[in-house]
C-alpha cells in the first residue's frame, strides 16, 4: 500500500504487492478471530466467577436478613446485584430488605430500574404497587397492581393472580375507593376458582363493598362445592338477611351452628319477622289481625313506657304526637272488620315510627324491636 | 477515470485500493481494539478478584496496593517507559507529533502495568488506557501492513475510538471523543473511519459481553421547570470540584516530578502505601468503582456517604495517578460526579419548595458535569451519558450543568488537564488558533538554526565580556539539548555592573520562557519575540527544552526577504 508514493510499477511488482496486502490482511483477520474466541473464554470464565461470586453475596444477604441485620444484609444484596444483574431475585429480595428497612425511595428507585428493563414482571410490578399502597399513593398502587394482575403469568404461580387482585380490593376498600373495589370484586368474580376460602372472601369483601347481592350469590357459590360449610352459611344466612328475604336467610341460618357470632341473634330476628309479618303470604285475616294487633299493642306499650320515662324533655311533644296518632288508628280499628291492605300497610308504618322514636329516645333496642322496624321497612312507606 | 495509455493508471489503482483497505482495516482495527478493551476490563476484574477475593481482610487492602506497586514502578522505570498514567495525553501527542508511531511496548506495557495497577486497588479507570491500547494497536498494525505514514496517523483515532466504544459500550460518545479529545477537530475527514471501527467495536463487544448498559439506570425526568435551577447549581458545583480535581492533580504531580530522579522507580508505590491506607478504612475507594456509582443512581446511599466519597475518590484518584501509576482519570472523574451529584440531589430533593426528581438523576447529570469539567471534553459528556441512559428527557438539565461546569473549569484552569500533564513532561501540543496553515511560513522558516548558548554555571561578568563580542539583543542560558531561559543585553550590562557580577548568569533567568514551536504561525512569532526580549527559542513540542533554532529580529526580516 505504501507503493501509492513510488512511480508506476510493473504488473509483476504489483501483483506482489497485491499479494502481500491480501495475505496481510488474512494474516490480520485470522489474528482478529482467534483474539475474538480467546477473549470470549477468557470473559465466559470470568463470568462464571463473577456469578459465582454474586451467588455467594445473595446466599449471605439472605442468611443476615432472616437474622435481622438489614444493614449488611443489604450491603451483600447489592454486591449480589452489581455481580449479576439479570439474576431478578437478587434485585427483588435487595429491594424488600430495603423496604424493610424503611428505605422506600431507593427500594423504589430498585424496581423501577428493575420495571425498565422487563416492564411486565409480575413480581417487579407487585412489589411497586405494595411499595406504593404502603405509602398510601393509591394512583401508583392501583397502577402497578393492575400491571401485576395482567402481566403474563408463569403456568405455576397463575393461582396467585385472585390472591393479589384480593390484596389490591383490600387496599382499595381500607382506603375508602369502594367504587374501584366494586369494579375489582366484579372482575374477580368471573375468574375465580373453586375454592371455598377465597369465595368465602370475596363474598365478605362484596358485603364491605356494601354489594350484598354479589356477596349473597359468592356465598352460593361457595354453598354449591361445600353445602356445609359454616362461614358460607351464616354469610348467606345474614346476606339474605340485608337482602329482606327472610325466608331464605332463615333457610341458611337453621342449617349454620348457633353457637358461631350474630348466627344466633340475626336467626332469632328472621324467625320473629317470619311470625309477625301481618303482610305474610298465605295467612288467614284472623291471623293477619293477631299479628297487626300483637305488635301494635307491643309498640304502643313501648311508647307509652318512653313518654312518661322521657317527661317534660324538648323532644317529649314528638311521642305524644305520636301517640295521638296511635289513638286516632285504634279507633278507626273495628274489632270485627277485615283489615284492608292499607289499613295494615298505615299500621305497619306507625309501628315503624314508634319504633324508631323509642329506640331513638328511650330503651335499648330488643330483637322484637329489631324484628318490627325490620317489617315496617318491607311493607310500610320505605318498603313502598 | 484513466485512458488505457495514462501512465498514472497504476498510481491510481493503488490509491484507489489503498482506500479500501484502509477500510476494511478500520473494521479490523475496530474488532481488534474492541476486543484489547475487552480482554483488559476482565483481566483487571480477574486482578481484583485473585489478589483480594470476596471479602478482604484490613491486612490485605493494607498490604496489596504498595506491594503491587513495587513491582509495577520497577516495570514502569525499567521495562515500559512512558506508559504512566491515563494515556489519553500520550495517544495525543503521538497523533499530534509522532505522525501516529506508537511503539509495540507502549500498548503491551500499557495493558501489564494497568492490569496490575487498577486491579490491586488504585483508584483510576480503565478508559483512558483502553484507548492507549487501542491507538497502539492500530499504530502497530497500520506499520505492520506498511501503510504512509498519513495513514498509520489516521489509525489512531480510529483505534482508540475502537477501544473506548467497547470500553463503555457508548459508540457515539467514543467517536465524538476521538474527534474532540484525540484530533481536536470535531470536522475531521475521519468521522467514517472512527465510526466505523466504533460501531465494529461495540458489536464485538455486545457479542461478548451482552448488550448490557455500563449503569442499571432507572427513567428520569425534569419533574418540575424550576429544577433547572437546582441543575444550574450542580453545575457550578460540579465545575468548582473538577477545578479542585484539576488543580490538585497538577498540583500533586509537580510535588512527585520534583523529587530525585532515582525515587520514580519507588513513586508508585508510596502512592501505593496511602492508598492501601484510605482502603482499610474506605474500601468503597478502590479501583474503578462504578459498583458505588450504581449504588449513587440508585439512590442507594446516604448524603453524608456520597460527600465523603466524593473527596474520598478525588484525593485517592489524584495520589495514584501522580505518584505514577498506571491508569486513567475517566472512571474516577463519573464516580465522583456521580457522588457530587447525589449529594446536591438529595439536598435538593429534601429541601427543594418544588418537586424534583429522584436523587439518582442528579447523580447522573454529576457524572457528566464532571467529565465536562476535568475531561473538558463537553460534547462526548453529553452524549454519553445519553447513551448510559438512552434517556432523551436528561438532555437539557445535562446540557445546562455540563456547560456550566465547562466554563468554570475554562475559565480558572485555560489549559485542559491532559495538555497540562503533557506540559510537565515537556511535550507542547499544538493548538489549532496557533499552528499555521499549511504552506503558510512559519516559525521553522525564519529561525536561525545556529544559536550560540551561555553555560548557565558562567559568572555574570563573564557572560558580559562574551556578550561584548556577539552584539544581540538577548542570549540564550543552557545548552541545544536543555535550554534553561534567556537574558537580555540590558539584563546583563545592569547585573554586571552591580554586585551580582560574580554570581552565575542563572540567576538572571526567570522562571517563564518565551518561545514558539517550529509550527507555530508567524503572528504567534511576532507576539513572541515582543516578550522574549529579541531572542526567541524555537523548542521541539515532545521536548520543550530542546532546543532546534531561535528568531531574533534579523532573522525574521531574512526570512521574510527569502520569501520576496
Amino acid at each position: 500500500v505504501s507503493s501509492i508514493d513510488a512511480t508506476p510499477g510493473s504488473a509483476t511488482t504489483r501483483a506482489s504487492l497485491l499479494h502481500r496486502e491480501v495475505l496481510q490482511l488474512g494474516g490480520l483477520l485470522v489474528l482478529a478471530i482467534g483474539a475474538f474466541f480467546l477473549t470470549r473464554a477468557v470473559a465466559s470464565n470470568n463470568r462464571d466467577t463473577t456469578l459465582r461470586d454474586a451467588a455467594e453475596w445473595y446466599r449471605r444477604g439472605q442468611v443476615e436478613m432472616a437474622g435481622g441485620h438489614l444493614d449488611d444484609a443489604i450491603e451483600s444484596l447489592r454486591r449480589a446485584t452489581v455481580r449479576n444483574r439479570g439474576d431478578r431475585r437478587y434485585a427483588l429480595t435487595l429491594a424488600r430488605a430495603l423496604t424493610l428497612k424503611g428505605d422506600y425511595d431507593a427500594a423504589r428507585a430498585r424496581l423501577l430500574t428493575l420495571r425498565d428493563f422487563t416492564p411486565d414482571d409480575p413480581d417487579i410490578n407487585l412489589q411497586l404497587a405494595r411499595l406504593a399502597a404502603d405509602r398510601r399513593d393509591v394512583t401508583e398502587a392501583l397502577r402497578f397492581y393492575r400491571s401485576a394482575l395482567y402481566a403474563p403469568w408463569p403456568p405455576e404461580q397463575f393461582p396467585a393472580r385472585p390472591q393479589i387482585r384480593l390484596e389490591l380490593i383490600r387496599f382499595l376498600l381500607a382506603h375508602d375507593q369502594t367504587g374501584r373495589a366494586q369494579s375489582e370484586l366484579l372482575a374477580m368474580a368471573t375468574e375465580l376458582p373453586d375454592d371455598i376460602a377465597l369465595r368465602v372472601e370475596a363474598a365478605e369483601l362484596f358485603v364491605t363493598a356494601g354489594d350484598t347481592a354479589h356477596a349473597l350469590e359468592q356465598f352460593q357459590h361457595a354453598l354449591r362445592i361445600a353445602p356445609d360449610n359454616a362461614l358460607s352459611l351464616v354469610g348467606a344466612g345474614q346476606a339474605a338477611f340485608r337482602l329482606g328475604n327472610y325466608a331464605l336467610a332463615r333457610t341458611y341460618l337453621q342449617r349454620a351452628p348457633a353457637a358461631m357470632a350474630d348466627a344466633g341473634k340475626t336467626r332469632e330476628v328472621v324467625e320473629l319477622v317470619l311470625s309477625m309479618d301481618p303482610l305474610a303470604g298465605r295467612i288467614g285475616s284472623t291471623e293477619r289481625r293477631r299479628r297487626l294487633l300483637t305488635a301494635f299493642s307491643y309498640a304502643q306499650q313501648r311508647l307509652d313506657g318512653c313518654i312518661a320515662e322521657s317527661a317534660g324533655d324538648p323532644g317529649a311533644n314528638e311521642g305524644l304526637g305520636i301517640r295521638d296518632d296511635v289513638r286516632r288508628f285504634a279507633g278507626q280499628l273495628k274489632p270485627t272488620a277485615l283489615l284492608e291492605q292499607d289499613a295494615v300497610e298505615a299500621g305497619l308504618d306507625l309501628i315503624e315510627r314508634i319504633e324508631q322514636h323509642v329506640t331513638a329516645r328511650c330503651a335499648p333496642t330488643t330483637v322484637l324491636d329489631q324484628a318490627l322496624v325490620l317489617i315496617g321497612r318491607v311493607h310500610g312507606a320505605a318498603g313502598r | 477515470v484513466s485512458t488505457p495509455n495514462d501512465p498514472l493508471a497504476p498510481i491510481r489503482q493503488l490509491r484507489l485500493r489503498e482506500n479500501q483497505v484502509f477500510l476494511v482495516l478500520t473494521i479490523v482495527i475496530g474488532i481488534i481494539a474492541g476486543l484489547s478493551a475487552v480482554l483488559f476490563t476482565v483481566a483487571i476484574e480477574q486482578t481484583s478478584h485473585r489478589l483480594f477475593g470476596l471479602a478482604p481482610s484490613r491486612l490485605r487492602l493494607f498490604a496489596i496496593p504498595p506491594l503491587m506497586s513495587v513491582v509495577t514502578g520497577l516495570l514502569l522505570a525499567k521495562v515500559f517507559p512512558g506508559v504512566r498514567g491515563s494515556g489519553v495525553p500520550q495517544t495525543e501527542a503521538a497523533y499530534h507529533l509522532s505522525g501516529g508511531v506508537i511503539p509495540w511496548r507502549v500498548p503491551v506495557g500499557k495493558f501489564i502495568t494497568g492490569v496490575l495497577c487498577i486491579g490491586s486497588g488504585h483508584s483510576m479507570g480503565r478508559e483512558g488506557p483502553s484507548v492507549q491500547i487501542g491507538a497502539g494497536v492500530a499504530s502497530v498494525i497500520g506499520r505492520w501492513l506498511g501503510l504512509s505514514p498519513g495513514r498509520v496517523r489516521d489509525l489512531v483515532p480510529v483505534g482508540a475510538a475502537g477501544a473506548l466504544a467497547a470500553a463503555f459500550n457508548t459508540p457515539v460518545a467514543a467517536v465524538l471523543f476521538a474527534l474532540e479529545e484525540i484530533i481536536g477537530d470535531m470536522n475531521a475527514s475521519l468521522i467514517g473511519s472512527t465510526v466505523v471501527a466504533s460501531v465494529s467495536a461495540v458489536i464485538v463487544e455486545r457479542s461478548i459481553l451482552g448488550n448490557e448498559p455500563l449503569f442499571h439506570v432507572p427513567t428520569y425526568r425534569l419533574v418540575h421547570p424550576a429544577e433547572l435551577a437546582a441543575y444550574a447549581a450542580l453545575g457550578v458545583v460540579g465545575g468548582c470540584v473538577s477545578l479542585l480535581f484539576c488543580k490538585g492533580l497538577l498540583e500533586l504531580r509537580s510535588v512527585f516530578l520534583r523529587l530525585p530522579q532515582q525515587t520514580k522507580i519507588l513513586q508508585p508505590a508510596m502512592g501505593g502505601l496511602a492508598i492501601g491506607a484510605m482502603l482499610v478504612f474506605w474500601p468503597a475507594i478502590m479501583g474503578v468503582g462504578y459498583e458505588y456509582v450504581d449504588q449513587a443512581l440508585n439512590g442507594g446511599l446516604l448524603l453524608k456517604t456520597m460527600a465523603l466519597l466524593c473527596f474520598l475518590k478525588l484525593a485517592a484518584t489524584l495520589i495514584s495517578y501522580a505518584s505514577g501509576n498506571a491508569g486513567g482519570i475517566f472512571a474516577p472523574s463519573l464516580y465522583i460526579g456521580a457522588m457530587a451529584g447525589g449529594a446536591v440531589g438529595l439536598i435538593v430533593h429534601r429541601y427543594a419548595p418544588f418537586p424534583t426528581a429522584d436523587p439518582g438523576a442528579y447523580a447522573l447529570v454529576g457524572m457528566g458535569t464532571l467529565f465536562a469539567g476535568i475531561i473538558r471534553a463537553p460534547m462526548t459528556s453529553v452524549f454519553m451519558i445519553f447513551e448510559i441512559t438512552q434517556d432523551y428527557q436528561i438532555l437539557v438539565p445535562l446540557m445546562v450543568a455540563n456547560m456550566l461546569s465547562f466554563l468554570i473549569s475554562r475559565r480558572y484552569q485555560p489549559l485542559p488537564v491532559y495538555l497540562a500533564l503533557l506540559q510537565q513532561d515537556g511535550i507542547h501540543l499544538p493548538s489549532p488558533p496557533t499552528q499555521s496553515p499549511t504552506g503558510a511560513r512559519a516559525a521553522r522558516h525564519v529561525m536561525h538554526v545556529d544559536v550560540p548558548f551561555i553555560s548557565p554555571e558562567t559568572s555574570v561578568a563573564d557572560a558580559w565580556g562574551w556578550a561584548l563580542q556577539h552584539e544581540a539583543p538577548a542570549y540564550l542560558v543552557g545548552a541545544r539539548e536543555h535550554l534553561v531561559g534567556a537574558v537580555t543585553r540590558q539584563q546583563l550590562e545592569a547585573a554586571s555592573a552591580s554586585d551580582q557580577a560574580r554570581a552565575s548568569i542563572r540567576s538572571l533567568v526567570g522562571a517563564t520562557i518565551a518561545h514558539v514551536h517550529p509550527d507555530h504561525s508567524l503572528d504567534v512569532v511576532l507576539d513572541r519575540l515582543a516578550e522574549s526580549g529579541g531572542a526567541l527559542p524555537v523548542v521541539s513540542r515532545t521536548e520543550a527544552r530542546r532546543v532546534e533554532g531561535v528568531i531574533t529580529h534579523d532573522s525574521l526580516l531574512a526570512g521574510a526577504s527569502r520569501r520576496a
